[in-house]
């Protein structure tokens, strides 16, 4: 009986460690990308929560800074795109936490790693008139989805490669801690065997 | 204090890997099966503990532990680190598979010599000066740790006495910390459960 007592008490303070852990593993996220001729910002910690009213300062890339303020209650900051065509966003959110995204513009103020859209030619205006799909190749169709699938997916997949940060889940841990008793289960049962 | 894939030589990975081997082996001759449960409880407390960070400076530095698992394991802290540091590599990328023996041998060596210097001191009848050596049994074995993993990076290049002072100027938070939870540990469990130390 007292041996599954103390088991019970140790359980008790290993689940406490537990629940401490996630508030350690703190790092704060911000996402920016262009939106016709403003900036769109977003701020957040590593386990998903939003900086609330936090400092995000504009800096150019000679350190000079060209705008700042705080995000609102869902983390988001917006500010009119700056004559700049490089953008530090700098966001510092409580305790020494501290993110940088870098947006490089081009020189009608659309991010560069959105794809070029190539410039279409003029179509004569007899052809106008008639069915234009006659006239629109299925490779001329594939490209034009192409190029506007890459405009709308590269924010997205450059959010998808920032969030793969190292978030440690509870069932997790949890997992791992199963692992561990079933090997010294199995080694166990072996050295029994032994005997 | 977990060294990641692909910064040692292939040296020093091969002799710590041996090394922890053998130590390993030995330890399974020696165990008893009745130990288990005590020897997967502390193998899962180190496993967690090494996701408590503790914020220092630029980087953050994690609890180790080795101090009570040494005290409480002995010879048996070997396979217990073991198998957490595997899973942790394999679960969380945290740590190596190659860097795997390394990072036993450097956080469970230490653990094993703080048992021989400590552990007449935590079972005598002095209640009081169990605690100064449960502190100081914390203390070294972070301490002992810090100092092997300033040798194994040094045999890859790195300045011992710089990377030496480094690691443990940014773990002595982390020396004092455990210094302190193990001679709770210890207080504690001298009073409830004096039989935990018998191994």
């Amino acid at each position: 009986m007292k041996n599954k007592s103390y088991l019970i008490l140790i359980f008790i303070f290993l689940s406490i460690i537990i629940t401490a852990v996630p508030a350690f593993a703190h790092k704060v996220n911000i996402f920016a990308c262009v939106e016709g001729n403003e900036v769109y910002t977003e701020s957040y910690f590593n386990d998903g929560k939003k900086c609330i009213h936090s400092k995000i300062e504009v800096f150019n890339d000679k350190e000079i800074k060209l705008t700042e303020g705080l995000t609102d209650d869902k983390g988001i900051f917006i500010f009119n795109t700056p004559e700049s065509t490089y953008l530090k966003i700098v966001l510092t959110a409580s305790a020494g936490h501290r993110a940088e995204y870098i947006l490089e513009l081009g020189d009608s103020g659309e991010d560069l790693l959105d794809s070029e859209i190539e410039t279409k030619e003029i179509i004569p205006e007899e052809i106008l008139n008639e069915n234009i799909a006659f006239y629109i190749s299925k490779n001329e169709i594939s490209l034009l989805i192409n190029e506007a699938l890459d405009k709308k997916l590269t924010p997205i997949l450059r959010e998808i490669k920032k969030s793969q940060e190292d978030d440690i889940s509870f069932s997790e841990i949890i997992g791992g801690i199963g692992y561990i008793f079933g090997i010294f289960g199995i080694i166990a049962y072996f050295l029994s065997r032994k005997k | 204090m977990h060294i990641s894939e692909g910064i040692l030589s292939a040296p020093v990975l091969v002799v710590e890997a041996g090394l922890t081997a053998a130590a390993v082996s030995y330890a399974i001759k020696k165990m008893d099966y009745k130990q288990m449960s005590k020897v997967a409880i502390l193998s899962s407390t180190f496993f967690v503990a090494s996701f408590i960070h503790i914020p220092i400076g630029l980087s953050s530095v994690h609890l180790i532990l080795n101090g009570i698992i040494g005290i409480l394991l002995g010879w048996s802290a070997f396979p217990a680190i073991l198998v957490a540091l595997t899973f942790q590599a394999v679960l969380f990328q945290f740590g190596g598979l190659t860097s795997l023996g390394v990072n036993t041998f450097n956080m469970a060596f230490p653990a094993i010599i703080s048992f021989y210097l400590f552990h007449r001191g935590i079972k005598g009848k002095n209640h009081l000066k169990a605690l100064i050596f449960a502190f100081a049994c914390g203390f070294l074995a972070v301490m002992f740790s810090a100092v092997l993993t300033a040798m194994a990076l040094s045999f890859t290049g790195e300045v011992f006495i710089k990377i030496a002072k480094l690691i443990l100027v940014t773990h002595l938070p982390v020396m004092f910390v455990e210094g302190i939870l193990t001679s709770f540990c210890i207080g504690f469990l001298r009073k409830v459960r004096p039989e935990i130390f018998e191994i």
